[in-house]
């Protein structure tokens, strides 16, 4: 039988200005029809590269010096432009990771889905009408007559990717390739369209490629799995037995760097004693104008308390309101309620002395823009210090306890990959002293891997310091690793606060046990 | 630098506008030395000459040699146009970088005042402020930065409100730095680009501003050999000796283009995205 798909020794270069630089290394991959083929790798691995080659889209400086793309019986690279009008959403669609940039603003979802139909699928725009309404509503779409009249705003990002996977399936492709198509999406959001591809999967019997950094959530949706790094495929392997017995040492590392909720990496107890408590907190976002009433608060009366030494956790998903927390206690949002710290009490951004804001620090979700693109790591060390009491010549020792070689205090922050932004970013927090750190997302644009040296790091400076952590995330297993205690949020309200210990327990709150279910937990 | 600049000199704008502001340079730092002539030195027998060999752009109604003229006038033109555009951009840029710090109704003051001053036509405006602060090359410079001020704040604002949500203004003030720390050093160096742009193309409005006052009679005073007033001189000679009124304003057409080439080709060139 053909493949489906074949890439046979498939090396591509790209041309920069420092001459090529190899970014696939004679790849080889077959995918079977029906089968799902899932291809994961960290950022810069070469996987969406992979993809656009096969869609054939890709940049003006790359260079493809070897192999072949083979879709059925069809040589995708010997294909003309007009060919591949004819190729692209008729055989081989794709779904992109950001629903919300992939719709065009300007079209109405129904022009959107019905085009495709009728330039591939040659119907009149009344019958491409009918089966779009009947397409839309299969990837169950909630009136999708009203869905066909909406513009791409007008609906959310689940409602938006739930589209886009309608119209890929619409012309019965013979290959989807998807990249990373829940990332941009909430955990719970997630998983309901993971749900759906099983089922669309099984009733039309397309073969896919699935790519993601997400091993986990890989062998969930996968037949078979291939490990890219740096552009090298290092391993193929059943979705079962890769999680069980990787081969490859890149392999054993990846699964290594998964977070595991029955994997505790923090033993100690954390003390009785309260170091932070907030009541009532209600942020505001805007104003009462002339014409118009104040939005509502983003949190509604939310209390928490943070213990000295102890990690919380607080997890919810997007628009939940656990960021405008992080604002709040840190004097970066409007908001009203009675924050208590180290017996001062504080009811707004005024009152906050520096000596509070020494104590508590924040690290934001993307280490790109904490750090300003024009201040030398250096200087962006040599702030806190200034400002709370030391001396620049602490910069060595400060980038030493980040893992950071001294040198970088000479480095602009482009000069940096993601984690060792992130790394300073921590030191610039530590540098402080502070008695309370309050992570928000820290690891959500890292991978895997890089997530788990960063985790490791914190609670290394955690036993060096005593530093309390309130950890805001949406990674549920993660956080079930490090965290004492856990505070579930929804639509701006704290629906559980649980010790860890007792999330396998029967008492906690639906949302939390839906939450949970969410939660990709690792096969095997 | 040298590689920003390399990459500038290599698009034919760039290299056009860089050629042309370095002849306008060397007009600015060794006019006197370079002109054939004085300026002020008056030639009854060779009055409205032709360009010929003797005087190579022609000479005006005094018999002075045009081309000294222009060479020497060059200092008291360009460099004005440049102080006049420096002083506005950094001020329009301040109060545009501090009104998206402060945000909320400071900001909708600041903007709302910004916008009452732009409705009145820069050159109304020039005219208002020197006709009240007096005649003079000085004046006509203050006037012009504060013509050209509140259109910089509202270009350094647009920029500045997208920096003022990025993580590194809010670590700043979470960490409780003060209002100079955070416009001066977070905020100014990462919306300097636009501005930079911005006021390179501006150099040739002021150009020509400072020349439409000295034309109107309120910049520079004769004899000056200011380019505006040139003009302004030879208009009355125009049918008998028209190259007196053509070389000062070739003059000005050139160095406006060149400044605007320039602000083209740095557009490109600052912009990170353009990797060619």
């Amino acid at each position: 039988m053909t493949p489906a798909l074949a890439i046979q020794n498939y090396t591509l270069d790209y041309v920069t200005a420092a001459g090529p630089v190899r970014v696939l290394h004679e790849i080889s991959l077959e995918i079977r029809p029906g089968e799902v083929l899932g291809l994961v790798g960290e950022s810069g691995s070469g996987k969406s590269s992979l993809a656009w080659a096969l869609m054939r889209h890709l940049p003006d400086n790359a260079r493809e010096v070897a192999g072949s793309l083979r879709l059925g019986d069809v040589d995708l690279r010997r294909l003309s432009p007009r060919e591949l009008t004819k190729i692209r959403g008729r055989r081989i669609g794709m779904v992109f990771q950001d629903p919300s940039t992939s719709l065009n603003p300007t079209l109405t979802i129904g022009r959107q889905v019905t085009e495709t139909l009728t330039q591939h699928r040659g119907l009149k725009q009344s019958e491409a009408d009918a089966l779009a309404i009947d397409l839309l509503g299969h990837v169950d779409l909630r009136d999708p007559a009203a869905i066909m009249r909406r513009y791409p705003h007008e609906i959310s990002g689940g409602e938006k990717q739930r589209v886009i996977i309608a119209t890929a399936f619409g012309c019965r492709p013979d290959v989807i390739l998807f990249d990373e198509p829940t990332t941009a999406l909430d955990v719970i959001t997630g998983a309901r369209i993971l749900e759906l591809f099983a089922r669309l999967r099984e009733e039309t019997g397309v073969a896919a490629l699935y790519i993601s950094h997400d091993l986990a959530l890989v062998t969930r949706v996968a037949d078979r799995v291939a490990v890219l790094k740096r552009g090298r495929l290092v391993e193929q392997a059943p979705a079962a037995d890769i999680f069980r017995a990787p081969r490859h040492a890149d392999t054993q590392a990846l699964v290594q760097a998964v977070p595991r909720p029955e994997r505790r990496l923090v033993h100690d107890k954390s003390s009785e004693e309260v170091l932070l408590s907030a009541s009532d907190i209600e942020v505001h976002y805007g104003r009462a104008s002339l014409f118009g009433h104040a939005p509502p608060p983003a949190t509604k009366s939310v209390g928490l308390d943070v213990r000295a030494g102890e990690i919380l956790g607080l997890v919810g998903e997007s628009g939940s309101g656990k960021s405008s927390m992080a604002r709040a206690l840190t004097g970066l949002a409007r908001f009203s309620g009675r924050v208590c710290f180290d017996k001062h009490v504080i009811t707004s951004a005024r009152d906050m002395n520096a000596a509070y804001r020494r104590d508590v620090q924040i690290i934001f979700q993307h280490p790109d823009s904490s750090l300003n693109p024009r201040h030398k790591v250096g200087e962006i060390l040599s702030r806190p210090l200034k400002l709370y009491g030391g001396t620049a010549d602490e910069i060595p020792r400060l980038l030493e306890q980040v893992r950071l070689p001294a040198s970088y205090a000479g480095r602009w922050p482009h000069q940096l990959s993601g984690g060792e932004k992130q790394r300073v970013a921590i030191a610039r927090a530590f540098a402080a002293r502070p008695k309370l750190v309050i992570c928000d997302e820290i690891t959500a644009p890292l991978d895997v891997s890089v997530q788990a040296q960063i985790i490791e790091l914190l609670l290394a400076l955690r036993a060096e310091t005593g530093t309390a952590f309130l950890f805001i995330t949406h990674d549920l297993n993660l956080i079930r690793q490090i965290a004492h205690r856990i505070a579930v949020m929804r639509r701006g309200e704290v629906v559980d606060l649980l010790p860890v210990e007792d999330f396998d327990a029967d008492h906690v709150h639906p949302y939390t046990r839906e939450l949970m279910a969410a939660s990709p937990v690792p096969v095997g | 630098m040298t590689e920003l600049f390399i990459r500038l000199i290599r698009r034919p704008q760039g290299f056009v506008g860089v050629a042309l502001v370095a002849l306008v340079a060397v007009a600015c730092l060794f006019g006197p030395a370079l002109a054939p002539y004085a300026p002020e030195k008056i030639d009854f027998l060779g009055r409205f000459r032709a360009p010929g060999w003797q005087n190579w752009l022609g000479a005006d109604q005094f018999g002075r040699d045009i081309l000294s003229r222009l060479m020497v006038g060059a200092r008291s033109t360009v460099p004005m146009a440049l102080i006049a555009t420096f002083v506005g951009s950094a001020a329009g840029a301040i109060i545009g970088v501090g009104s998206a710090y402060l945000g909320g109704r400071t900001d909708e003051a600041i903007m709302r005042t910004n916008d009452a001053v732009m409705a009145i036509p820069g050159l109304l405006m020039a005219l208002l402020l020197v006709s009240t602060l007096g005649n003079g090359a000085g004046n006509a410079v203050v006037a012009i930065a504060v013509a050209f001020a509140p259109g910089m704040a509202r270009v350094a604002r647009s920029v500045a409100l997208n920096v003022r949500n990025q993580d590194y203004v809010k670590a700043a003030i979470a960490r409780g730095e003060g209002a100079g720390w955070i416009i001066f050093r977070e905020m100014l160096p990462n919306v300097m680009a636009p501005i930079v742009i911005e006021s390179t193309i501006r150099v040739s409005f002021a150009v020509m501003l400072f020349a439409t006052l000295s034309f109107l009679g309120v910049g520079a005073q004769p004899p000056a050999s200011e380019w505006g007033l040139m003009v302004a001189d030879a208009r009355q000679y125009m049918y008998q000796a028209p190259w007196g009124l053509i070389a000062p304003s070739v003059a000005i057409a050139l160095t406006a283009i060149a400044f605007n080439l320039l602000g083209d080709g740095l557009r490109d060139v600052l912009n990170p995205k353009d990797e060619r």
